[in-house]
């Protein structure tokens, strides 16, 4: 177990791995950040939160994406930024999942608004799903990430 | 340790995104409340428990046999001038589904299959019922294509005016 654990090979699979979810995440809050209207509206249609939380998090989600996205690319706070990820990917499942269970008919609200994008399905959740074990692997497996992360150490050591 | 500075990190960030969003939301032209002031109005089509239907010829319908269940799905006022021999009136409403209640006392007779016809348009009012009806779980539930005016012409009915 240990030898599988510092295999150096991990790095190198966490790097693809943490550079498509970066690709992913900037392009999830693209849209989101110039429409926060839009972006609103469909967080509301999950009917999940309470009006009062439902702007704050339209606003909020969209920049977390991004310092994340951005960290993931350049390797920076690497782990923590991962977290995130999971943290996030968690979440979004929980929504598709009740409104699925609910029958919504509506669209996700991931890449684009106001149902511009696919409809939710349960291949959305499995989707989200194989993001989440992207994110898992890098978190558990990617001990010492390539990027701003290592060289900062190598600096200070 | 390692933990919770992995946690302080992802907090960092979390409260770095939230100046970050509500510095360029204040600044911007289109930005909104932080908080809400009115409902959104959110279009979500409502599941609809719709089950299969069978399309039935207008030949094939037992008429005046207490076998079928014939249901006209028309609004009462056309299915007053002229209705199926035996037909019971169902107006069919998108907004007012049909009762438990009313469903039962329908099927309280011995029928063994339910025959629905409507005004025949895209969409048709008699197959859009017979799916409804079919939605609470009945089998056996057809409709007629073509609804009243095939009816009609196979039963040779005449207009009442």
């Amino acid at each position: 177990m240990s030898r599988f654990l510092d295999w150096n090979g991990h790095g190198w699979i966490a790097l693809g791995l943490r550079l498509y979810l970066g690709v992913v995440f900037l392009l999830a809050c693209w849209h989101k950040i110039l429409h926060p209207a839009s972006f609103a509206l469909d967080v509301a249609t999950y009917q999940i939160l309470p009006l009062e939380l439902v702007n704050l998090q339209a606003l909020v989600l969209p920049w977390v994406e991004l310092f994340v996205a951005l960290m993931l690319v350049l390797g920076l706070r690497t782990r923590a930024a991962v977290l995130l990820v999971n943290a996030m990917m968690v979440m979004f499942m929980v929504a598709l999942a009740i409104a699925l269970a609910r029958g919504l008919d509506m669209g996700c609200g991931c890449f684009a608004s106001e149902g511009g994008d696919d409809p939710i399905t349960w291949r959305t959740l499995v989707r989200d799903g194989t993001w989440l074990a992207m994110g898992l692997y890098v978190q558990w497996l990617d001990r010492r990430p390539l990027g701003l992360d290592r060289l900062l150490t190598r600096r200070t050591s | 340790m390692r933990g919770l500075t992995l946690v302080r990190d992802a907090g960092i960030v979390v409260a770095i995104s939230t100046v970050a969003a509500f510095s360029v939301n204040a600044l911007r032209h289109d930005g909104i409340p932080i908080v809400a002031k009115e409902p959104y109005r959110i279009l979500v089509p409502c599941p609809e428990p719709g089950g299969d239907v069978i399309p039935l010829a207008p030949a094939d319908v037992r008429w005046g046999d207490a076998a079928d269940l014939v249901i006209d799905a028309r609004p009462v006022a056309e299915a007053g001038s002229w209705s199926a021999p035996g037909a019971q009136n169902v107006p069919f409403d998108y907004l007012d589904p049909v009762s438990d209640d009313k469903l039962s006392d329908l099927l309280s007779t011995r029928c063994d299959r339910v025959v629905v016809y409507g005004d025949g348009d895209r969409p048709d009012s008699g197959e859009e019922l017979a799916r409804e009806i079919s939605g609470h779980g009945v089998r056996n539930v057809h409709f007629v294509p073509g609804g009243v005016a095939a009816v009609r012409t196979h039963l040779g009915a005449q207009v009442t005016p």
